[in-house]
């Protein structure tokens, strides 16, 4: 048992903090929020330079070959700040999808543009009527020759600008069922293709996409015909226990911004820091905190030790985050006062992002359920 | 980052799982929990951890101690609880222990040491009175200096198992004139001084483990003062420390949530499993969840520990969210009991107390935890304080 982080994290996670307080301030990042693309090329192509890019893949497809803790370290600092490029989306999600898969011919075309930051790509699977669940699928691929046509549409896929999308859809079995799924690389401009951009919440510029009778060849396929769930599952649950690394980051943003807010706060003369009945909310904001980040070093474990628990540890993770990190941002929005529910004050963009966070993948509720299913027969 | 036990790791864990298995024996886990055979039968027990090494494994190895690193302190800890086997009555090898090691003199370590290790010694802990419950610094027990000897006028109260004790050690008021928490002193006293009178207490759970301990004129030496005059506060400070460490809780959590899922998976009074009901799986859900993540909580604090830290601010972490966790259990134990008719029928598991008296007990003495060692609104304030700032 070690949950200490090696003195090569530790350096990561140092520089990482670095740059981002001097390119990261509140101001500098609604300015590149406004900007069309939802993020900074300027920061993604620092973040290229800083290798930063590299972190979560293999030295055989060019990686530093770093693992699950690397990342998360990483994604801790980008929460304290919000950074916006979509690192999670390209990287961490659609990256591993493509470094993880068995089409190797892919791999070695795909894997030096993605690390390099030329070419961005996103993982498109959530469907109108999905519920979140990963094997439900209703979009089609049907073999012609030596291609495959796809139909179908996909929702909220992060990263509307993405150069590729890994889009997922079935040549066989039930709709929710977990084997006959494929992945495909497809080319954002592909004409069979329409997609409408979406502005979330937390300003990230997501898109719906429609595609009929699209035609792709059979080498754009990750892994063997329907084969692609257990890759997916992998992929997903790690990428999970990094998105929550970020959650982690910005819940502890929140709490102590608001003990430094509420210590110079003066009303009825004192700060307003001394009443008890705000200190001990903004305790259980501390306590929330660092019960997530407890589970966060728990999933980070389950899965470098290939624990069978996993699944179960990820699930728990992503339901407490969900729950939590809405709950310690409105707590620090209500502490806050009236400042809270300005636009001026960071806090507000802290909570739409925890929400973004709680929804991808599906919230709270969701991850109970499907811990429950898991553990109680 | 890992949670891997190494080969010599798995080892203990045998170890401490074959030792369970040998020594806490049905007919011992019977005694210990009937009212009338707990003393004697907590004795026997915790002469057989002492035997074994184990019964002091927190303190210094000169004194006995076992220099466990934080995950085997882990595992013998889950491994405890997992075989139901209670740990050691704390107030004398975990409370009063630490401030004689770090703070007693030569001859009060080799007098008290040895026989609080080996339990011949029984120990209550005299804090709270009637006026000084949150605010302990608001003691009013007073120890008037009288030559060799302080002479003791005061009343303590919320004692422990002062019926069964040898000793207790006392927070006293030796000066009035400072701040409250100046003045206080850190004195040992043999429960078979005369005036000392003990009176009990009966919880809502309708045992008597708390009593109401009266001291007129006793007669103390100045010998079992530990440390200085009027600088007891910072010695008990440093107790409470150790004291709040252990009250988590989470190892007594997981059993019960254990055989709480064996229950509810057992057809109860109207013929349906608990177990199926969404609403009971959610709540469920939600407390087993919270444990998982103090579990690892206390992982961290416990290798932090390893790495030099000093238990502070987290222990009041630990038994905040240790004892809500423990209540939220022991309130589910009572709705699954209240499926079966109020009585928890039994499980697959030899070592639980099955006189259907369970859930109820627990519930009620359960309403203490959040009190006792510092109330949850003051380790609040301790931790707004010392984490927050504030």
């Amino acid at each position: 048992m070690d949950f200490s982080l090696t003195e090569e994290q530790v350096m990561l996670k140092d520089s990482v903090a670095k740059f981002l307080a001097d390119n990261y301030a509140a101001e500098q990042r609604e300015a590149v929020l406004k900007q069309e693309a939802g993020f900074s090329a300027k920061h993604w192509a620092s973040f290229s330079e800083l290798g930063w890019l590299t972190i979560p893949f293999s030295e055989d497809v060019g990686g530093f070959g770093g693992n699950v803790a690397d990342v998360s370290a990483v994604m801790e600092e980008f929460g304290k700040v919000l950074v916006v490029e979509p690192y999670w989306s390209s990287i961490v999600l659609a990256g591993q999808l493509i470094a993880r898969c068995t089409n190797e011919a892919l791999k070695s075309s795909a894997m030096p543009q993605l690390i390099s930051g030329e070419a961005q790509y996103s993982f498109a699977w959530l469907e109108a009527q999905s519920c979140f669940s990963l094997s439900y699928v209703g979009a089609t691929a049907t073999k012609q020759g030596d291609s495959y046509c796809l139909n179908g549409q996909k929702n909220l896929v992060l990263n509307a600008n993405a150069n590729y999308f890994l889009i997922a859809a079935r040549s066989s079995g039930d709709v929710a069922s977990e084997s006959g799924i494929s992945l495909f690389v497809v080319d954002a401009n592909n004409p069979a293709l329409k997609k409408e951009s979406v502005r979330l919440i937390d300003g990230q510029l997501a898109c719906n996409i429609e595609f009929s009778d699209l035609l792709i060849n059979q080498d754009d396929m990750l892994t063997a015909e329907g084969e692609a769930y257990p890759l997916i599952a992998e992929v997903v649950d790690e990428a999970l226990v990094a998105l929550c690394a970020e959650a982690v980051g910005a819940m502890t943003y929140l709490y102590k911004a608001t003990a430094e807010y509420a210590n110079t706060r003066k009303q009825f003369g004192v700060a307003i820091g001394s009443f008890q009945a705000l200190q001990h909310r903004m305790v259980d904001m501390f306590m929330a905190t660092e019960q997530c980040k407890s589970l966060l070093v728990r999933a980070q474990c389950a899965i470098l030790d290939g624990s069978v628990d996993r699944a179960q540890d990820v699930a728990v993770l992503k339901a407490m985050v969900g729950k939590y990190g809405r709950k310690v941002a409105e707590e620090a929005v209500q502490i806050h006062g009236g400042m809270g529910v300005t636009n001026e004050m960071p806090i507000g963009h802290y909570l739409k992002r925890l929400m973004m966070i709680d929804m991808y993948f599906g919230g709270s509720d969701i991850h109970r359920r499907r811990f429950s299913d898991m553990r109680y027969l | 980052m890992h949670a891997k036990f190494s080969p010599e790791e798995l080892a203990f864990q045998e170890d401490v799982r074959r030792f369970m298995r040998e020594n806490f024996t049905p007919e011992l886990a019977a005694r210990i929990h009937h009212p009338d055979t707990f003393r004697d039968a907590s004795i026997e027990w915790q002469k057989l951890l002492d035997d074994k090494g184990w019964a002091a494994n927190g303190w210094p190895v000169e004194h006995g101690g076992c220099a466990w690193s934080a995950t085997q302190k882990y595992i013998y800890t889950t491994e405890l609880a997992a075989a139901g086997a209670p740990d050691v009555v704390p107030m004398g090898i975990k409370m009063v222990a630490p401030v004689l090691y770090s703070y007693g003199s030569e001859e009060q370590k080799q007098r008290f040491l040895p026989p609080t290790k080996s339990s011949d010694i029984w120990w209550c802990q005299g804090y709270s009175e009637p006026g000084a419950g949150s605010d302990l610094a608001a003691l009013q027990t007073r120890a008037l200096r009288d030559g060799d000897d302080y002479i003791i006028d005061g009343t303590k109260i919320w004692t422990t198992y002062a019926q069964y004790a040898d000793w207790i050690f006392c927070l006293v008021r030796t000066d009035n004139t400072g701040k409250p928490q100046q003045g206080i002193s850190f004195l040992l006293i043999d429960m078979k001084t005369p005036g000392i009178t003990v009176s009990p207490i009966i919880s809502v759970d309708d045992e008597h483990h708390l009593n109401e301990v009266n001291f007129e004129n006793v007669r103390v030496p100045v010998a079992n003062r530990i440390g200085e005059e009027n600088e007891g506060w910072t010695y008990a400070k440093a107790l409470l420390t150790y004291e709040r460490t252990a009250l988590s809780g989470v190892a007594y959590c997981k059993r019960i949530l254990t055989n709480i899922r064996k229950l509810a998976s057992t057809a109860g009074l109207s013929g349906v499993r608990l177990i199926d009901d969404s609403d009971f799986r959610a709540r469920l859900a939600d407390i087993e969840m919270e444990v998982m993540a103090l579990e690892y909580l206390e992982l961290r604090v416990l290798s932090d520990i390893d790495s030099g830290g000093a238990p502070g601010m987290e222990s009041s972490l630990l038994k905040l969210k240790g004892t809500e966790l423990q209540q939220a259990v022991q309130t589910l134990q009572w709705d699954v009991a209240a499926g079966f008719g109020g009585v928890l029928p039994e499980v697959d598991d030899e070592l639980w107390e099955s006189d259907g008296n369970r859930a109820r007990r627990e519930y009620m003495f359960g309403r203490a935890c959040t009190i006792f060692g510092g109330s949850n609104e003051v380790q609040r304030n301790i931790i707004a304080k010392f984490a927050l700032g504030l």
